[in-house]
């Protein structure tokens, strides 16, 4: 039985040192099983975006250990693919290049290389805007494209932070769709943070609650039920009580560190 | 049928250019009524005589093509080490703590005073002015480089990284692309100083040029072709800003933002 | 304190190690006399240069030629920057000529100068001020220009006449633009002066230079080189002090 995809062992982060540190997490223990949707929700400060960071290799704990797929973490690479809310394109590249970046960087032949961008733009739903440029895309178009860039390194897991933070309600409903789809189809362990607990819900079959000062898992959810396609959900009476569950418990997180 | 913006554009450059030929409305009638001494002012006509007389008996073309060839020479070279430079100052610790203060302590030098000292390495003729044009664009292109490669965003170094860029060819794949527009400004004050440096570095110390035919003409009394020249090295100065403009867009029309 | 010092020094450094590596290649006849002398030749020829006096009136021959020139600019150019960027009429005309006055490269019109005003220092004091009036008036316009208007509504309101506006609003809220363009004038003014020097004088720093190494005596011409290279230093560091010094008020990323 092999072990799980992503192992956080004590993993502790601290900024500064001697009275005036800040622990911005304090010894964390997650273990993520291959093909799992994990969400990571928390009020602002309590660390949720760090850790994506450290999974991704970007910054290094102070103390412990991240395992992916039982070898240590220790800088970034494409077996830790990640979207970013925001400067998440190449703005020099169009669609086509953007996409294409990753294999490129691994030195895959061109006509391969065509046919898997040609794949994720179908995937992304951007046909006839391979030639774009991103200062031409709407911000969903845009994190569409990172998502396809994304996934054309085909990364052991997913790292999302925030990723659909910067669009208006109407897109990102649809964008949490397509990517509920996506995973569907190709399933892929993702770890996704978000302040909102509803995306939260929809996206993740393991909702994380993290609490601030110091970081720090609070609570694991399981959502035992699915989420119907389409995203009509606010009629499922499992969804919203999951959902207000979360929700108080977050909130109790939030209100604590305004005390 | 002239659109409404393209006759606003005609207008605009007519409104301009009425306060210019007023002036040379008032010099050339100053000039005839023989106030001044027109071997030391000669009417505007009798200049252009000039000039149309020396483009087509040829004179003003070989001292044409020095300048012209010397100044992208050097502008070239200047490009090809100040740009690599600039990178690496901007992102690799040792080239920025070593080359900085170089640069910092030699701008406000003016290389102009090293034009004996380069006649002295260098000779009279092509290679001295080069090497003082190379200095003189090196320090514009070296520090626009620099500020352009610090003020790159993280977010996309770190995405590059999880697309598996190592960290020589982030410099090039992914700084360089992200710096262009402060890099070219740092291409445009340069190709200004270019010409200038050329025109004076052949002012004293002679090898051909426009400079030197300037100057020459000038010793000799020949006050219409003194202007001649002087009108010549400004166009040139004109047509270079203005063809680096036009590339400008061409090269940067990815870019949002403040260009 | 220690902490700006350290920073000081430690920028001194690459410096210091470009002067030893020439030394070190000069003792070691790596660099041959002809080619570059040994620093501390040139060193030696600064000094006395300095001790004896020999400098002075060449330096303040200079200074005068590029402060004079440098002081016209800037009363010139930041009354007319603001002018033109609050009178319709003064910019319209403004505009086109300074366009052909850019892209001429002043030195190149030093010796039409000299034809016109003669050989001596006011033909050099002219050109270097036309040379500073470019980036002053250019920076002045556009200062006035980026004004906010509600600081000229509210000062209108209070009775401020439009021309005491000019004065007591515009000039004040352009000012970090001005002193930018002020410091582009700077480095202009000490290039164009140079420039000047070598194509013909009788004084002055750039006389130096030009003399020296028409002589072939290397190591005088590289320590005037120097002298001035420090100057030039000196100056810009001073202009930038004393903006901090005055413009403590106006928020500053030099």
């Amino acid at each position: 039985m092999p072990g799980p995809c992503l192992d956080l062992r004590a993993v502790a982060m601290r900024y500064g040192s001697g009275a005036g540190a800040v622990e911005a997490l304090a010894s964390i223990d997650l273990a993520i099983e291959e093909n799992e949707f994990v969400t990571i929700v928390g009020p602002s400060g309590c660390g949720k975006s760090t850790l994506l960071y450290l999974v991704g290799g970007f910054l290094l704990p102070t103390s412990g250990s991240i395992l992916l797929g039982g070898k240590p973490v220790t800088g970034p690479g494409p077996d830790r693919g990640i979207v970013f809310q925001r400067y998440s394109l190449f703005p020099w590249l169009s669609v086509r290049g953007n996409i294409a970046y990753g294999l490129d960087e691994k030195g895959t032949r061109r006509a391969e290389r065509d046919r898997i961008v040609e794949e994720l733009v179908r995937l992304v739903h951007l046909e006839g805007f391979e030639d774009r440029y991103p200062r031409e895309l709407s911000g969903g178009m845009q994190q569409r494209v990172a998502l396809a860039q994304t996934l054309a390194c085909q990364p052991r897991i997913l790292l999302m932070d925030e990723p659909f933070g910067a669009l208006d309600a109407q897109t990102r409903r649809i964008l949490q769709d397509e990517l509920r789809r996506i995973w569907r189809r190709d399933t892929k362990t993702v770890l996704f943070v978000t302040h909102d607990v509803e995306e939260a819900v929809a996206l993740g079959n393991r909702i994380v609650v993290m609490a601030a000062r110091p970081g720090r898992v609070k609570e694991v959810f399981n959502r035992d039920f699915a989420v119907p396609e389409g995203g009509e959900f606010d009629a499922n009476p499992a969804f919203t009580a999951l959902k207000l569950r979360i929700w108080r418990s977050v909130k109790e997180e939030v209100e604590a560190a305004r005390a | 049928m002239p659109s409404h913006t393209d006759r606003a554009v005609l207008l605009a450059a007519l409104n301009r250019a009425v306060p210019v030929a007023l002036i040379l409305v008032v010099w050339e009638a100053v000039t005839r009524t023989g106030w001044v001494n027109p071997y030391v002012f000669p009417p505007v006509t009798e200049i252009l005589l000039r000039w149309v007389g020396v483009l087509f008996d040829g004179t003003v073309y070989p001292p044409l093509w020095d300048t012209l060839w010397r100044s992208l020479a050097g502008l070239a070279a200047a490009i090809a080490v100040g740009v690599p430079l600039g990178l690496m100052m901007g992102r690799v610790r040792w080239a920025e703590w070593f080359f900085e203060p170089l640069f910092s302590f030699g701008f406000p030098m003016p290389k102009i005073a090293l034009i004996p000292l380069y006649v002295h390495w260098f000779g009279l003729f092509h290679l001295s002015k080069v090497m003082l044009i190379f200095t003189d664009c090196l320090f514009p292109i070296v520090l626009f480089t620099y500020h352009g490669a610090r003020g790159v965003s993280p977010i996309y170094l770190w995405s590059a990284q999880s697309r598996g860029t190592g960290r020589v060819r982030m410099l090039w794949r992914v700084v360089l692309p992200l710096s262009l527009a402060s890099i070219y400004d740092g291409v445009q004050v340069a190709v200004v100083v270019a010409v200038l440096v050329a025109v004076v570095s052949e002012m004293v110390s002679g090898g051909g040029g426009l400079g030197q035919l300037m100057i020459r003409a000038y010793r000799y009394g020949d006050v219409n072709t003194a202007f001649a020249a002087l009108l010549t090295i400004s166009l040139l100065g004109f047509v270079l800003y203005k063809a680096a403009q036009w590339l400008r867009e061409r090269l940067l029309f990815w870019h949002v933002g403040e260009a | 304190m220690t902490a700006r010092l350290a920073l000081g020094l430690s920028r001194l450094m690459p410096l210091a190690l470009l002067l030893a590596a020439w030394h070190a290649a000069s003792s070691a006849g790596l660099l041959q006399r002809r080619v570059l002398p040994p620093f501390i030749d040139v060193m030696a020829a600064l000094g006395g240069l300095i001790g004896s006096g020999e400098i002075v009136p060449h330096t303040l021959a200079s200074l005068a030629r590029a402060g004079t020139g440098f002081l016209v600019a800037l009363v010139l150019g930041i009354t007319l920057g603001l002018l033109m960027a609050r009178i319709r009429v003064v910019e319209r005309f403004v505009e086109p000529i300074l366009l052909l006055v850019y892209p001429v490269p002043k030195p190149a019109l030093i010796p039409l100068f000299m034809i016109w005003l003669g050989i001596g220092d006011f033909s050099k004091i002219t050109v270097i001020a036309l040379a500073c009036l470019v980036p002053v008036v250019i920076a002045s316009f556009n200062g006035a220009r980026g004004v906010d208007e509600m600081l000229l509504w509210s000062a209108r309101a209070r009775g401020t006449s439009e021309r005491a506006l000019l004065w007591r609003v515009v000039l004040p809220a352009a000012l970090p633009q001005i002193a930018a363009g002020v410091r582009t004038a700077i480095a202009v003014s000490i290039i164009v002066l140079v420039s000047s020097e070598f194509i013909s004088s009788e004084a002055g720093l750039g006389y130096l230079i030009f003399s020296y190494g028409g002589v072939g005596a290397d190591d005088a011409m590289l320590a005037v080189v120097i002298y001035l290279a420090m100057l030039g230093y000196l100056l810009d560091r001073l202009y930038v002090g004393l903006l901090r010094r005055f413009m403590a008020w106006h928020a500053f990323a030099h």
